[in-house]
C-alpha cells in the first residue's frame, strides 16, 4: 500500500490496521483501499478477522495501531456516530419496541431533523423499499425477509457515504438470498454508497463485490477483482478456500522458459512461473489446477498427467463432481460439464492431464 | 406409556405438595385476614365471633391509627426512596459488570455479601459505627443507608439477568445510526430493560417497607412501621392489627397487580396490533 497524504476520491482507506485481544491477533496489518461506490467483499473463514476488521471501520472496535480514513478524512479515534457510515447486523437488531417508521426515521431524528421533514423522508424510504405497507409493524411481526428490507432501510435513509453489511443475508432463507443478492446489488449501483460486505460465503463475494479480499487469520491473503482471485490463486489457502481447485504441494525443480519443474509425490508437473521468480531448487511450495481444468485421457502433447482411481461421483445439473483418488493419498477434484454423458464411475481407472497454463504457481511456502 | 407422559401418581403428589406449599405460604396471612373481620366483641383466635368491619372502622376512628400513621407515612416514604436509590444503584452496577473490568468478580462477590449477611448483625453493626462516628441515627438518614444495603444485591442481580438477556447489538445499531451513547441508552436501552427496572423497584421497595431487624437499631426514636406494630403486639394484641396487616397487604397486593397490568399492556403492544 503506498503511504502518503490521504486520497480524496477514496470513500475507505485502511492503514496497516491492527487488533488484538490480550493474545489473540484478531486483525494483523490489514490495508484496504475502497474507491468511490464501490462494493467491496471481505471473505473469509469464522475468526479470520473479517468482522473485527468491519467493527473498526465501524468504530464499535478501536485498532491498536494503524489508520482508518473515510472519504479521505482521518477517523481512527472517532465514536461510531461522527462517522459517515451506516451498519447492517447479521441478526437485523431492530429496536423491538420501534415501529417500522419509527426506527427507518431514527437517523434521521439524531440528525435533528424537523419532524415533518422526516415523516415525508420516512414515507418515500419505506416505498422505495416496498414496505411501506408495514409501516405501524414491530419487528416481532416481521418475517425475515421483512426484516432485512427495514433494516437496509433504517441503514440507508442517511446516505452515509458507506454502508457496513455484517453477513447480511446470513439469517435468511436459502431461497431468498439470491433474490435479496441481486436486489442489493442493483441499489449499489443506483444509490453510488460504497458496500463492504462481509461473508463466508464465497458465492456471495464473488458474484456481488467489484473487489474481493480474501482474508484467513487476521491477515488479507489476496484481494482484487472476483475474475482475478478466482484464476490465480496467490496461496494455497486461498486457493483451496475457493471451491473447485485441486492444491498439489511439492518442491521447486529446474526452471526453463518460464516454466518450473515441481517434484510431488505423485510425480513431475510443469507449472508456468508467470509473473512470479523462480524459487531456488528445493524449495517446498503449492501450485492449484481448477478441477474443471482438468483433461480425461489426454493426448501425447498434455505432459502434465496422474493416474488416478475414481472413489465417488456427485452429480449437481450444472456439472458432474468426480472425486479421485491417487498414489499416496493423493485427492483430487475433477468437474465435468453436467449435460455430457458420464464417462467414469467409482471404481475406474483413469488417467487425467491438464495443460501446462491451467496450472496456477503460489507464491511463498506451502502452508 | 410414553416416556414423556407424566404418570398419574407422579402427578398427584407433585400436585399435593405444590398445594401443601401455596397453602403453608398463605394460610397465616388469610388467617389474619379473616379474624380481622371479627365482630365487635371477637378476640385476635379462632373461634370467630360474629363478623363486622367494626376493626377497620375502629381503626379509622380511634386514637391507635393515630398512633400509626406517622410510622406509615415514615415506612412509605423510606420504602419510596429506597426504591428509587436501589434502581439508579443496580442499573449502574449491573451496567458496570456488563463492560467488565479488573476484580469485576470481587465486585460481584462483595455486593451480593448483602444477601448473606445477618440482618441483626448488620443493624447493631451499623448503629455502633454512627455512634462512633457521633451521629444520631433517624429513619431517614441511617436507616435509609441501611435499607438501600439490603435492597441493593436483589436489585443488583434481577438487572443482571435483564442485562443479560439484552442484546448489545442493538446499542450498537443505534450508535452507527447516529446515536451518542446517553441518546442509545435512552432511547433504546433503558425502553427495554424498563420491565426488569420495575421489578427492581418493587424489590427496593417491598424490601424496605417491611424491614424491621436492620430498622430495629437504625431508625432512632421515630420508628418505621414493622416497628410500630412489634411494639404494639408488646402492648396489647386486637383484632385492629390485623387489620392494619390487611390493609397493608392489600395496598401491596394492589401496587403488584397494577404493575402486571401495566407488562401485559406493554406485551400488548410490543406484540402490536393483529394483522
Amino acid at each position: 500500500m503506498p503511504e502518503g497524504p490521504a486520497i480524496a476520491q477514496l470513500d475507505l482507506e485502511l492503514r496497516h490496521i491492527r487488533k488484538r485481544y490480550g493474545d489473540f491477533v484478531a486483525v494483523n496489518d490489514v490495508s484496504l483501499q475502497v474507491g468511490k461506490g464501490q462494493f467491496v467483499c471481505l471473505l473469509g473463514p469464522s475468526g479470520c478477522g473479517k468482522t473485527t476488521t468491519l467493527r473498526c471501520v465501524a468504530g464499535l472496535e478501536e485498532p491498536d495501531a494503524g489508520d482508518i480514513l473515510i472519504g479521505g478524512k482521518e477517523v481512527t479515534g472517532e465514536p461510531p456516530w461522527k462517522r459517515d457510515i451506516a451498519m447492517m447486523f447479521q441478526d437485523f437488531a431492530l429496536f423491538p419496541h420501534m415501529t417500522v417508521a419509527r426506527q427507518v426515521g431514527f437517523g434521521l431524528e439524531m440528525l435533528k431533523k424537523p419532524k415533518a421533514q422526516i415523516a415525508t423522508r420516512v414515507a418515500e424510504v419505506l416505498k422505495a423499499f416496498e414496505i411501506a405497507h408495514l409501516a405501524e409493524r414491530r419487528p416481532s411481526q416481521l418475517s425475515g425477509g421483512q426484516k432485512q428490507r427495514v433494516a437496509l432501510a433504517r441503514a440507508m435513509i442517511t446516505e452515509p457515504r458507506i454502508l457496513l453489511l455484517d453477513e447480511p443475508i446470513g439469517a435468511l432463507d436459502y431461497s431468498l438470498r439470491e433474490t435479496v443478492m441481486l436486489e442489493l446489488k442493483a441499489l449499489q449501483k443506483r444509490s453510488g454508497i460504497s458496500f463492504i460486505w462481509v461473508t463466508h460465503d464465497q458465492n456471495e463475494a464473488f458474484s456481488l463485490g467489484d473487489h474481493v479480499v480474501v482474508m484467513n487469520h487476521a491477515k488479507i491473503e489476496q484481494q482484487g477483482a472476483p475474475d482475478e482471485v478466482l484464476s490465480r490463486p496467490r496461496t494455497a489457502f486461498v486457493a483451496g478456500f475457493i471451491q473447485g481447485n485441486n492444491v498439489f504441494e511439492g518442491r521447486a525443480g529446474a526452471s526453463r522458459d518460464g516454466v518450473l519443474e515441481v517434484v510431488t509425490a505423485a510425480g513431475l508437473f510443469r507449472v508456468p512461473l508467470l509473473d512470479l521468480a523462480a524459487p531456488a531448487a528445493g524449495d517446498a511450495l503449492t501450485f492449484s489446477v481448477r478441477a474443471e481444468r482438468l483433461i480425461e485421457n489426454p493426448g501425447e502433447s498434455i505432459l502434465n498427467r496422474l493416474t488416478l482411481r475414481c472413489v465417488t461421483v456427485e452429480y449437481f445439473g450444472a456439472f458432474r463432481r468426480h472425486v479421485l483418488e491417487g498414489a499416496g493419498g493423493l485427492i483430487v477434484k475433477y468437474d465435468q460439464f453436467g449435460a455430457l454423458p458420464p464417462s467414469m464411475r467409482e471404481g475406474d481407472e483413469v488417467t487425467l492431464g491438464w495443460a501446462q497454463d491451467s496450472g496456477v504457481l503460489h507464491r511463498g511456502p506451502s502452508a | 406409556m410414553h416416556w414423556k407422559t407424566r404418570s398419574r401418581i407422579t402427578s398427584w403428589l407433585l400436585g399435593i405438595v405444590t398445594i401443601g406449599f401455596l397453602l403453608f405460604q398463605w394460610a397465616p396471612m388469610f388467617t389474619m385476614f379473616t379474624l380481622s373481620f371479627a365482630g365487635e366483641n371477637g378476640g385476635t383466635t379462632f373461634p370467630m365471633n360474629g363478623i363486622s368491619l367494626h376493626w377497620y372502622q375502629k381503626l379509622w376512628e380511634a386514637d391507635l391509627f393515630d398512633d400509626f400513621k406517622p410510622p406509615m407515612l415514615r415506612s412509605f416514604l423510606l420504602a419510596l426512596a429506597c426504591s428509587a436509590t436501589t434502581v439508579v444503584l443496580s442499573v449502574c452496577a449491573a451496567q458496570a459488570m456488563r463492560g467488565r473490568f479488573r476484580g469485576n468478580g470481587l465486585y460481584f462477590y462483595l455486593l451480593l455479601l448483602g444477601l448473606m449477611a445477618p440482618g441483626i448483625l448488620v443493624g447493631f453493626g451499623f448503629a455502633i459505627l454512627t455512634r462512633l462516628l457521633g451521629i444520631e441515627g433517624t429513619w431517614n438518614t441511617t436507616a435509609y443507608v441501611v435499607h438501600v444495603s439490603w435492597a441493593l444485591p436483589f436489585g443488583f442481580l434481577t438487572m443482571l439477568a435483564v442485562f443479560n438477556r439484552f442484546d448489545p447489538r442493538l446499542e450498537e445499531a443505534a450508535l452507527t445510526l447516529g446515536a451518542n451513547r446517553v441518546t442509545a441508552f435512552r432511547r433504546i436501552t433503558w425502553p427495554i430493560i424498563l420491565p426488569g427496572v420495575i421489578g427492581t423497584a418493587l424489590f427496593g421497595f417491598s424490601l424496605s417497607y417491611d424491614e424491621y431487624a436492620r430498622t430495629l437499631f437504625t431508625a432512632g426514636s421515630d420508628g418505621t412501621l414493622p416497628l410500630a406494630v412489634m411494639a404494639q403486639l408488646d402492648r396489647q394484641l386486637t383484632p385492629e392489627l390485623y387489620a392494619i396487616g390487611t390493609l397493608t397487604t392489600a395496598m401491596s397486593l394492589t401496587v403488584i397487580a397494577l404493575c402486571a397490568i401495566g407488562f401485559w399492556l406493554r406485551a400488548r403492544a410490543l406484540r402490536g396490533r393483529p394483522s
